[in-house]
């Protein structure tokens, strides 16, 4: 044995040697961490920390004030409203659509659907912006079937850059979107219970009542907080229909990225976009909480 | 369950109805409008090919796609043997790696744009160093639950010892006999990050990137007729696509596939 | 309330082109465990679906008593059902799911409470009444599904396949936990399983069906020892299948001639159903030439031992003897056999 092995040994079994850090445990992850925590955390951080530097580099809550103020204070109310709008107006669709299809839908057509389901929910910004645009525009051509049918939605002051224009196209990504992460919660939905209940003498109202609404309850109210996450955070269709007359904090941090809109205090758009990471974090943590619960009588 | 089935049909019928009313009607009023040809007032292919024959829409695509694929390559590469890892070692960190992996869907992609802007050095922007990387990290949660879930459904303990007994070296271990034993979950990740690369916008734009998608909205501003058919054609071309995919390509036998 | 009898009476099934049973009829008397024992496929689920309501039959009745309940919804039939797995409502505790019969029948929430209770210390799992199914072992979760059906007194009892989805040992104890409790409460029981020991162990008569017929419905031991067709006496344990020629009533086997009994055989070519414990397996002397099959493998089972031979003809034939009688057989050895029955039961070829 050479010295090196013998002093090696020796310093395995000698118990005032220092305490090994046994690297090759944690040596494979090393590549998963280096990755994402220099492109993942180190922005968020750096993010975070600026946020709190005022122009002079001094540590500083003043950001934060002022991104109360209006009008940002007045985006984030919208940002939140359209956000539980958008969710609010597609999740119920969405899940009576993904409980029809996903109860009684032959199994070529559940894929089919899931995966355009899967397109449509990731339609976003530019070219559904475009394809609405198209649609509903001025010149529209469901513009003018519908004005053909008698409904001039141009009569009054709807434009598409609108709240409620938005809401609309925000509604062709979010409808898709529910029936997608609400489709599993169904599937688990095992027809066992529903026979079992129906032997114990259960009619298919007590069933529901008792059984299948209480299952269906929590995968519900997840799917919506993360509908609610993703019309809050929609960046690019608003950005691409709406004129600025529309205050969204999205838009307001892009505006200030872009250095379109100069404002005095270098670092507001870092803290407009800690505070849309606290209310994203609001929704999204429950939404990721409840489905690690509802996953124990799922996808057994 | 027969009988269930029977009476569940109607709704069903109306449900697929009103779905369908609901993707199609906008979708076709927005082709009808990609092929009015304003100047002479008749319809016509006009945007669609003058879209075809700008040099630019083919260098983008080409751009885009090769940015989509590199990410699909890092994807593969930092994944696939971390969780295979994970899995075969029991490690203490892998409930920590999990938490992390869905750590991208709580940070809404415009804050996430701001904390890239003031954190990546100059040299490093706007070069296949950063962006590919930052698709990554969106794809992230999606990937790893896709490759964790492939993972989970195979006896992996098994198969890296059989491979390994029979002479491959960890690397070839993992091409040879790990990833095509879970090829239908490699398929779907490649498949995800790929599009979502594609697709990405936000990110893309507010860091001052070109790529396909910012180009569209360049050229909107000249032509909208011209930016409205290149976008019909970036919806309409995956949608077809794999709706013809899936109706095709027959499923593995689950209990559901009934 | 009291358990009523059970009468099937002429059901048949489709599921499209398949038939999944054919004029199907049996008679459950009150208070007795029969099994419907059969390979996948062969209707025995069906049979009980429609029994419990979720299914329909095509033609024929379901009587309880004298009630016919073929038009009676699922909901409204008042019997007890087990199934294979996964049938506990996880948002319950196990003791609201074993209330939640006598729920459904505007039971008192105290009353409910005391009936779960009792229910539950009857099959030992009082001190699980407030966890929930994931928190549970499979054999717990049937458990509590067996109180849960017969919360509500059920008039009749049925399980499907209960114990399939169960370990070996947890399989043996749970059965014996399920006989016990039928018979203690008389409930007339209607048990479907794949699992013949299963099977014989614990039902007062097993009907055993192959391919939506049922081929013979008997005690276990009419079963085992009096086959009424070939497929029941291949199903039931270990059969050998000797092809032999039928003659005056008689056979002959390995030299001996023996009287065979015949229900309905047509032809004199016939197969000879005998069990490997009517075998008889003597050593002879290496020259000898009376040795008409060699040892191909003796399985040690400790008190007896398994040994299969092969005949000249080829044919391999397992015999079943207290291993003091065998002595210590190797393979090759020449060996003479002799069927011990005093009389055969043939089938057709």
């Amino acid at each position: 044995m050479t010295e090196q092995v013998m002093n090696k040994k020796g310093a395995d079994v000698d118990p005032r040697a220092f305490p090994k850090f046994s690297l090759s445990t944690y040596l494979p992850a090393l590549p998963f961490f280096a990755i994402f925590g220099f492109f993942f955390l180190f922005p968020i951080f750096r993010l975070i920390y600026v946020s709190f530097l005022s122009n002079d580099n001094q540590l500083t809550l003043s950001n934060f004030q002022t991104a109360l103020q209006e009008p940002y204070r007045t985006g984030f109310l919208n940002s939140v409203k359209i956000g539980l709008f958008s969710a609010a107006l597609a999740a119920f669709p969405g899940a009576i659509a993904a409980f029809y299809i996903e109860s009684y839908g032959p199994s070529k057509l559940r894929r089919t659907i899931g995966a355009m389901s899967g397109v449509l929910a990731n339609t976003g910004g530019v070219p559904l912006a475009f394809m609405f645009t198209a649609a509903l525009g001025f010149q529209g051509q469901l513009t003018k079937i519908l004005k053909a049918a008698g409904w001039d939605i141009y009569a009054g002051y709807f434009s598409l850059g609108s709240f409620t224009g938005l809401l609309i196209v925000y509604l062709y990504f979010q409808l898709p979107l529910m029936i997608i992460i609400f489709s599993p919660a169904i599937l688990a939905l095992r027809h066992e219970w529903e026979e079992a209940a129906k032997n114990l003498g259960a009619s298919a109202r007590q069933y529901w009542l008792r059984i299948g609404i209480p299952l269906l309850f929590p995968s519900f109210i997840a799917s919506f907080l993360l509908l609610f996450a993703s019309g809050f955070s929609a960046y690019a269709t608003a950005n691409a229909l709406t004129v600025g007359n529309l205050p969204l904090t999205p838009l307001q941090i892009g505006g200030l990225l872009d250095g379109n809109v100069s404002a005095s205090q270098l670092n507001l758009g870092k803290a407009l976009g800690v505070m849309m990471i606290l209310i994203s974090a609001l929704a999204v943590i429950p939404y990721l909480a409840i489905q690690r619960r509802t996953s124990r009588w799922q996808l057994r | 369950m027969a009988t269930a089935m029977r009476r569940g049909k109607p709704a069903l019928t109306i449900t697929l109805f009103l779905l369908a009313l609901f993707v199609f009607i906008p979708m076709l009023s927005a082709f009808e409008f990609s092929v009015r040809t304003p100047l002479t007032g008749g319809y016509g292919w006009e945007h669609y090919k003058w879209a075809v024959s700008e040099p630019d829409f083919l260098y983008y695509i080409i751009r885009s796609c090769w940015l989509a694929a590199v990410t699909v390559l890092i994807t593969l590469f930092i994944l696939v043997p971390t969780l295979t890892w994970l899995h075969l070692s029991q490690s203490p960190l892998r409930p920590l790696i999990d938490g992390l992996s869905l750590l991208p869907l709580v940070i809404p992609v415009v804050a996430f744009a701001v904390g890239a802007q003031i954190s990546f050095p100059e040299l490093v922007q706007n070069t296949v160093l950063e962006l590919p990387f930052l698709y990554f990290i969106l794809a992230l949660p999606y990937a790893y639950r896709a490759l964790d879930i492939g993972l989970s459904s195979i006896p992996l303990k098994t198969i890296s010892e059989a491979g390994r007994s029979a002479g491959a070296n960890w690397f070839r271990s993992i091409i040879s006999v790990i990833i095509p034993v879970i090829r239908g979950a490699v398929t779907s990740t490649v498949a995800i990050t790929f599009a979502l690369s594609l697709g990405e916008y936000t990110l893309t734009v507010l860091l001052h990137w070109d790529t396909f998608t910012t180009w569209v909205t360049y050229v909107a501003q000249d032509n909208l007729l011209g930016a409205i058919a290149i976008s019909m054609m970036s919806l309409v071309i995956p949608f077809v696509v794999l709706a013809f995919a899936t109706l095709i390509i027959p499923e593995r036998n689950t209990q559901r596939s009934k | 309330m009291s358990s009523k009898n059970l009468k099937i009476q002429n059901v048949s099934k489709k599921f499209g082109t398949v038939r999944a049973l054919d004029d199907f009829s049996l008679t459950v008397a009150v208070g007795e465990l029969v099994a419907l024992l059969g390979p996948s496929g062969c209707g025995k689920t069906t049979a009980l679906r429609i029994v419990a309501g979720l299914e329909r039959q095509d033609s024929g009745q379901v009587f309880v008593g004298e009630r016919d309940f073929s038009s009676v919804p699922a909901h409204k039939r008042n019997m007890g059902m087990v199934f294979q797995a996964y049938s506990l409502f996880p948002n319950l505790s196990v003791e609201e799911n074993v209330a939640f019969g006598l729920q459904m029948r505007k039971v008192g929430k105290s009353e409910r409470r005391v009936k779960a209770g009792n229910l539950l210390e009857l099959v030992g799992l009082e001190s699980q009444a407030k966890r929930f199914t994931y928190q549970l072992s499979g054999g717990q979760q049937q458990r509590v599904a067996l109180a849960r059906a017969l919360a509500f007194e059920p008039e009749i009892l049925l399980l499907d396949e209960p114990l399939s989805a169960l370990d070996a040992q947890v399989r043996v104890n749970l059965r014996e936990e399920i006989r016990r409790l039928q018979l203690s409460l008389g409930t007339t029981t209607l048990f479907v399983t794949h699992d013949q020991e299963e099977a014989l162990a614990i039902s007062d008569r097993v009907g055993v069906m192959n391919r939506g017929k049922l081929e013979q419905v008997d005690t276990p031991d009419a079963l085992y020892n009096a086959p009424t067709s070939q497929f029941v006496a291949s199903f039931i344990g270990t059969m050998n299948k000797i092809p032999t020629r039928l003659t005056n009533g008689a056979v002959e086997l390995f030299g001996k001639v023996l009287k065979a009994s015949s229900k309905e055989v047509t032809s004199s070519e016939v197969i000879a159903l005998v069990r490997p414990e009517a075998i008889k397996v003597a050593r002879v002397g290496v020259a000898e030439s009376s040795h008409n099959a060699v040892v191909v493998n003796r399985s040690f089972m400790g008190a007896s031992s398994r040994i299969s031979c092969r005949t000249h003809s080829g044919q391999l034939i397992e015999a079943l003897m207290t291993s003091s009688a065998t002595g210590e057989l190797h393979p090759g050895e020449g060996v003479h056999l002799e069927v011990t029955a005093p009389e055969i039961l043939v089938t057709d070829a």
